[in-house]
């Protein structure tokens, strides 16, 4: 099976042969990947070198936390690639983001107001929680279309608190 | 001579002080809020009392319910930990009029330090220089506030006066942005001290921070167990601290260390305590604040001295005189410590709860990991997000870095996010290596971002890779539908009893 996968800025073609061999950008390479906890550690034998990694699934894309460093890392096998190429013709939506609570907390400050046009990086929320005031900031540019939180209210984790569109 | 301790405190600091009771052959009670019934602390004491909700309002900041399981369980002493009561004079108050024996100093010694706008009076009359900010005692108003902050300059700090551990302060670089930091800092301090009141602080240009350790007994002896360097600071939260501190030399450490007790001594203090100093690029040193109670770097101190503080606290709690004397202090190779937290560094440091599924600890000769939790612990977010601390010692600061390194790598913790990344990355940095950071350090000269090995992102690819194609085989599986309907065991079986 191919796979293109893209690190930042930078895209390998990686097929998987079997079990314990790949493919990357035309080399050959023995591994042998096991699985530490079931869930999401694992440690890779690439070539003979040891790594330890924990791989999350978010969001449809991989979290790659090896040797310190973390890693958004965009799989694509062929088919869905094809598919997603004959779909770049239409203009994606941008989307609304829910902006949520990370975990539980108070509410004790709301800065956006609904409407108010927003740079990435703008405050949004500050929520007190673990004894410290967290800043729950814009992802992106946009604008607020809707705040569902007043001042002091508590939150449980995931819940909506803000919407960015 | 007290028998028994109730450790009024919870996490790696309850643990770290029922093991040094234990050590003593004292008895200790634990006491837990709903959240923390399978925490460790509760494991390791000898007895345990319920005390109240998860909230700390409602259960480790509760007095009446922390002396009562003092009573009930025939407790004859308190060690306050740091945080929660550790500071509140009332505390301390409470215990002495229960005959119970507080692991600490005077009442009085407490307050006359806990007011920060108070203490800076205090010690500038011994004679001690103080960071420059705002004169007199503290509980201004916003207006009078506005008023004299001109005079201090900008940038200036807003800082709690019952304040601590960073919490309570804001940095303000113009006079526009102070009505707010003042909202905010106030609000702060409110939720953690219960108590709003603000200082003014001039901000020291390329100041680090760098702190004395202090012994007194209750006979009038009173030592310096040398200086922890504690510069790497994120929010004014200390992340990694050291000892020694490498700008301080012998004759600093001897300056340093006869002015943190000639302020001690100006209050009566007795136990352990701490005298935080800034100190400025010219090597000139000012108090900041002293911190009347055990502190979370406590062990870079016992690393280099050799000397268990905790066990210390308890022999002068018990009326005995100090075992050393200031020649008997030395200080001995070279220790860091670094916090774990459970935030996340590649968010906004934001503070992460669940439960910890997989816990692996490093060890090794230097290695020493002080925790409060362990494997199917809730990090929940009622409390601060201190998981534990690894302490490393070498024989010097190289070797202690390398150390630390090796000791990051092996500590796996799994289900919750830590700031270990943040840690390695720190280890790397070549500024830190040389020893040249100042307190600005985290926050404006570091990022996360550097220094990427070349090979990692091939790595990841492929890894990320071997998961999705994983994870796409077995869906697979799951649509076509099991080739057998029965399971491996119930199939060995079935052959087995053919064969026969």
């Amino acid at each position: 099976m191919k796979y293109s996968t893209t690190v930042g800025d930078r895209t390998f073609v990686i097929e998987v042969n079997r079990e314990d061999e790949v493919t990357v950008e035309g080399e050959v390479v023995p591994l042998n990947m096991i699985s530490i906890d079931q869930a999401t550690a694992y440690s890779l034998l690439l070539n003979n070198d040891s790594h330890e990694i924990l791989v999350d699934e978010e969001g449809g894309d991989y979290q790659v936390l090896l040797s310190g460093h973390l890693f958004n890392v965009h799989v694509e096998d062929e088919r869905t690639r094809r598919l997603a190429q004959a779909a770049r013709g239409f203009t994606p939506a941008s989307g609304d983001i829910h902006i949520k609570a990370p975990m539980p907390g108070l509410i004790v400050a709301i800065p956006a107001t609904e409407g108010q046009l927003v740079k990435k990086g703008d405050v949004l929320v500050v929520l007190e929680s673990m004894k410290m005031e967290n800043e729950l900031k814009a992802p992106r540019d946009g604008s607020v279309s809707a705040v569902r939180v007043i001042s002091r209210q508590i939150v449980e984790q995931n819940q909506t608190l803000v919407v960015l569109s | 001579m007290f028998t028994k301790v109730l450790i009024a405190n919870r996490g790696e600091i309850a643990v770290r002080v029922i093991r040094a009771c234990h050590e003593l052959g004292i008895k200790t009670v634990a006491v837990y809020s709903d959240v923390d019934r399978s925490a460790l602390h509760v494991r390791y004491a000898d007895e345990a009392y319920h005390i109240g909700p998860a909230p700390a309002r409602e259960s480790y900041l509760r007095i009446d319910r922390i002396v009562d399981a003092a009573k009930r369980s025939g407790a004859d002493a308190i060690h306050p930990g740091y945080g929660f009561l550790a500071e509140r004079p009332e505390f301390a108050m409470v215990c002495a009029e229960m005959g119970l024996v507080f692991i600490g100093p005077p009442a009085s010694a407490i307050g006359a330090m806990g007011d920060k706008a108070v203490a800076r009076m205090t010690v500038q009359k011994a004679g001690i220089p103080v960071v420059p900010g705002t004169e007199g005692e503290g509980g201004l108003r916003d207006e009078e506030i506005m008023a004299v902050a001109p005079t201090v300059g900008f940038p200036l700090l807003v800082k709690a006066t019952a304040g601590g551990g960073g919490k309570g302060m804001r940095l303000v670089e113009r006079f526009e942005d102070l009505p707010r930091a003042l909202t905010s800092a106030r609000r702060e301090a409110e939720a953690a001290f219960g108590d709003g009141a603000v200082y003014l602080e001039q901000v020291v240009e390329g100041a680090r921070h760098v702190e004395i350790q202090l012994l007194a007994d209750q006979h009038g002896n009173c030592i310096h167990l040398g200086e922890r360097e504690c510069s790497i600071q994120r929010r004014h939260q200390k992340l990694i601290e050291e000892s020694p501190s490498p700008i301080v030399d012998e004759d600093m450490r001897r300056r340093m260390g006869e002015v943190a007790v000639r302020a001690a001594q100006a209050i009566n203090y007795v136990n352990a305590g701490t005298i935080e100093f800034l100190v400025d690029k010219n090597k000139h040193f000012y108090f900041l604040e002293m911190n009347t109670r055990l502190q979370v770097e406590h062990p870079v101190t016992e690393a280099v001295t050799g000397i268990d503080i905790v066990k210390e606290q308890i022999r002068v709690a018990r009326g005995r005189k100090l075992r050393y004397t200031q020649e008997d202090i030395r200080l001995n190779g070279w220790a860091i410590e670094c916090r774990i937290n459970a935030e996340d560094p590649f968010n906004n440091f934001l503070p992460s709860t669940g439960r910890i599924n997989t816990l692996s600890r490093p060890a090794g000769p230097g290695v020493r990991v002080d925790s409060g939790v362990d494997e199917g612990s809730e990090i929940t977010p009622y409390y601060d997000s201190l998981l534990g601390k690894i302490i490393v010692w070498g024989e010097s600061r190289p070797e202690a870095i390398v150390r630390m390194r090796q000791a990051l790598r092996e500590y796996r913790v799994i289900g919750i996010k830590t700031n270990i990344p943040f840690h390695q990355a720190i280890l790397e940095s070549h500024r830190f290596h040389g020893g040249q950071f100042d307190t600005t350090f985290v926050e404006q000269r570091f990022s996360m971002d550097e220094n990427i090995p070349e090979e990692l992102p091939r790595v990841a690819a492929i890894a990320a890779t071997l998961v999705a194609h994983q994870r796409g085989q077995q869906a697979a599986q799951m649509v076509r539908g099991p080739s057998r309907d029965m399971s491996n065991w119930k199939l060995a079986g079935r052959s087995e009893q053919t064969r026969k």
